[in-house]
């Protein structure tokens, strides 16, 4: 029996997690709690979160596991830039600077700054801690399990088979050839940020079609195999880090996009752009496509588990669910960087002796809401409050009214999506809703979808193919059925990104569903992320209404409160 | 004497091209700095009203955040939103000399906005000035309360005066401390420039000797595509366990 702390950062998604007797506990993404979104440090405050949410000592730690292999990172930044020279020439003083100033020594700075002995801090592999939280917080006995990202140490897909309480890697595709990285530097050829702009990418899509496939065949190679390859003059991520993508790249697609211009979909020069990311999003599905085919061939298994920041690509996980030969699909809520802490903390505890998680039915790893501190806060910011006997129907009263309510409940969420903890909710039915969602109080591209939450055990009447394992985290695209109208919800190719709701993953939003079946017939909400732009997604009662003073919503719904302006 | 200087180099920044929308971006990740750092002192101070208080500050820090980059994206476009990061103030200062720093940043950008704002006017670019002079207001707010909460906690004008001094010391300390930082990267910038031609080519020889191309594209030890894994749960590789 064992008390272990995992923990990821360094480079981006800095998130920590504690796992106890082999249960998870508490699990908190360090942005949550800086307000730095993708928030790279290393996550003590995280960390120390966890501890006291636990109530368990720094002393009382068996164990912290970080999520990645130092020393090797090191030796991979170090030989790929001097492989090659002189390219890196700019990349190099910064690279050396920060692996040798800070990175190099995690190990030490975790035990110093968290007052954990030295003796007791270890690190495991990037993508072994990735493949855990895939496959260890999935409801299967035995999975084929494949995580695909930018890069670990100097891995950038690694295939598995997870049985049990043990994990066996089968093969691995290394840096710089990396599918991950093909995604980011495309994301910022389009003009968006990297490690932010891929759902945009995946949004724009499709807008697109796919007809560049033959510019693509020059930049990226499929073998049959499963594996890929980078043609990589038209890359610079194995160069510098900073760009991404060469000159050769703008020789062959065109010039890049400029960052913030606003997006005009009936142009010419930006329907250009929409195709190479309808292209860029087939090509990905494609790659996809095939490694799971191999991981199939290669473990025979009928389930696939799915991490890495490849794996939040919800429309290629769709089609890796149609098509690729597995009867189950499972993707970590935080399948990106963050979902390495918890992977890290599961490990540790497996070698300790204790069993394997239960299966992850919830994504409320987080810190809960204090509602009466909400109350005395908006109180004094003069905000009218009223505590509601009926927190449900008065929500469901207020969507169905065609409000936009912020809906603020419990522990927030693991990962990158809102499930109903820490979300804005808004009618489906209304585009209305859509348009004020992103013009004023998003302020994001118009392109990009809102999602639905509905009734798990309404989901099928609605949404082609959903419930599946994936849609309680809303890591899955299904096509909405013939005959409903959602257009708040419904992207342009006829997809949502659906999340399936019930009492053990949000019980106060299946509330709020089922009071909204009673009034519109439909069990469905209109869920988006309760965040500013450029934000994280909101943690405690003072972020809330922070937000609250800040944007044009109806009201926010805090525990049993209802709070307007 | 800043004042001075300011006003005298003013009129010279902002005609420089490109500049004016570099400096704006300057304000915006300011602006945005302080966000964080207050939205942090909200977090951490005891007293419901000051929490509120900060809270409504670091809600207007967002906005001129986003104010300054919109307008920087307009004189030159492509800059990405403002990030900033933390010096965790509110921890290491404490509340009294946190509270400190933030009138004295508060004073100082009033100070430097108001000159901003003549000088935009006095060029004609009206849409610059409306910007500076519609956050002056919320600055000069700023200033005023952070003063009379610094008076609050501090006991009495003179402490409080006693503050101010303190931590315009610790900020010129910290400004030495930076330089120093600053000359030392660059040393290590140089230094690391000459290892990389060193050892770079000898290096890149080696490994391009060692290692043929073709290795890092292809499925390390996957047994090929038809050859199946007979039986489930095989274990090829390595068990699950720390390395």
């Amino acid at each position: 029996m064992s008390v272990v702390l995992g923990l990821s950062g360094e480079y981006h998604d800095a998130a920590a997690a504690l796992v106890v007797d082999g249960k998870i506990v508490v699990a908190i993404q360090e942005e949550r709690l800086s307000r730095i979104k993708n928030d790279p440090s290393l996550p003590i405050d995280a960390a120390r979160a966890c501890l006291k949410f636990a109530n368990i000592a720094a002393g009382d730690v068996d164990r912290v596991v970080f999520y990645e292999n130092p020393v090797a990172k090191l030796e991979r930044v170090l030989t790929s830039t001097l492989r090659v020279f002189p390219r890196a020439l700019a990349q190099w003083p910064r690279a050396v600077g920060a692996q040798l100033g800070s990175k190099v020594w995690v190990v030490d700075r975790i035990a110093e700054q968290l007052g954990v002995a030295r003796s007791k801090v270890t690190w495991t592999e990037h993508h072994k801690a990735h493949a855990a939280a895939a496959f260890y917080c999935s409801p299967y006995p035995s999975a084929a399990v494949l995580t695909v990202d930018g890069v670990g140490e100097e891995t950038s897909t690694a295939l598995w088979h997870g049985t049990d309480a043990a994990l066996a890697a089968l093969g691995s595709i290394d840096f710089p050839h990396s599918l991950g990285l093909l995604y980011a530097a495309l994301t910022a050829y389009l003009g968006f940020e990297v490690n932010e702009g891929e759902y945009k990418v995946m949004g724009l899509a499709a807008y697109g079609q796919p007809c560049m496939r033959e510019s693509f065949a020059e930049i990226v190679q499929l073998h049959g195999d499963g594996t890929f390859e980078l043609a990589l003059p038209y890359f610079a991520h194995h160069a510098d880090t900073e760009l991404g993508f060469g000159p050769a790249l703008e020789r062959l697609l065109g010039p890049r996009r400029a960052p913030h211009r606003p997006w005009d979909l009936t142009s010419d020069d930006d329907g250009r752009y929409a195709d190479i990311a309808a292209t860029l999003q087939q090509v990905t599905e494609e790659a996809l496509l095939a490694l799971a085919r191999a991981a199939r061939r290669t473990t025979g298994e009928r389930a696939l588990c799915l991490a890495g920041g490849v794996a939040l690509n919800a429309v290629a996980n769709a089609r890796i669910a149609r098509e690729a030969g597995f009867e189950r699909v499972h993707v970590h809520p935080a399948a990106g960087d963050a979902g390495g802490a918890l992977g890290a903390a599961i490990l540790g505890a497996l070698e300790l002796g204790d069993p394997r998680p239960a299966p992850l039915r919830s994504a409320a790893l987080g810190l809960p809401i204090d509602t009466a501190a909400a109350a005395d806060l908006a109180r004094e910011l003069g905000l009218t409050i009223r505590t509601s006997a009926n927190v449900a129907d008065e929500t469901a009263e207020l969507v169905a009214g065609g409000k936009i309510v912020a809906f603020c409940q419990g522990r927030f969420e693991w990962g990158p999506r809102a499930l109903g903890q820490r979300s804005i909710l808004a009618d489906p039915a209304d585009p209305e809703s859509r348009e004020r969602l992103n013009r004023a109080i998003k302020r994001r591209e118009p392109f990009r979808p809102f999602a639905p939450a509905v009734l798990r055990e309404h989901a099928s009447t609605y949404f082609d193919g959903a419930p599946d394992d994936m849609t309680p985290f809303m890591t899955t695209v299904c096509p909405v059925r013939d005959g409903h109208d959602l257009p708040a919800v419904r992207h342009v190719d006829g997809s949502a990104r659906v999340q399936t709701v019930d009492d053990a993953s949000a019980p106060e939003l299946a509330g709020v569903l089922r009071a909204l079946a009673a009034r519109t017939g439909r069990p469905i909400a209109l869920n988006t992320s309760f965040n500013g732009a450029g934000e994280p997604i909101i943690a405690s009662e003072i972020d809330a209404l922070g937000f609250l003073i800040s944007h044009p919503i109806d009201a926010l719904v805090i525990g049993d409160l209802v709070v307007t302006r | 004497m800043r004042r001075a200087l300011v006003r005298v180099v003013t009129p010279l920044v902002w005609r420089v091209p490109g500049h004016g929308a570099r400096k704006l971006m300057g304000f915006a990740r300011a602006e945005q700095g302080s966000r964080i750092d207050l939205l942090h002192a909200a977090q951490r101070t005891p007293s419901l009203a000051r929490r509120a208080l900060y809270l409504r500050h670091a809600v207007d820090e967002t906005r001129h955040a986003g104010m300054f980059w919109r307008r920087a994206n307009e004189l030159r476009p492509g800059f990405s939103p403002p990030v900033a990061d933390t010096e965790r103030l509110f921890e290491r200062l404490g509340e009294t000399r946190f509270l400190a720093f933030v009138h004295r940043g508060e004073q100082r950008g009033r100070q430097q906005f108001e000159l901003y704002a003549k000088h935009f006017a006095a060029r004609g670019d009206s849409r610059t000035e409306a910007l500076f002079q519609a956050i002056l207001v919320d600055e000069e707010r700023h200033e005023r309360y952070t003063r009379e909460l610094l008076v609050e906690l501090a006991g009495s004008e003179a402490a409080a005066r006693t503050e101010l001094r303190r931590v315009a010391l610790w900020q010129a300390w910290r400004m030495w401390r930076r330089a120093g930082r600053t000359l030392a990267n660059g040393l290590f910038v140089l230094a690391m420039t000459a290892l990389y031609l060193v050892c770079g080519p000898i290096a890149a020889i080696g490994s391009r000797l060692r290692r043929p191309k073709q290795l890092a594209k292809r499925w390390k030890e996957l047994p090929e595509a038809d050859e199946r894994v007979p039986e489930r749960g095989a274990r090829l590789g390595e068990e699950a366990g720390l390395p």
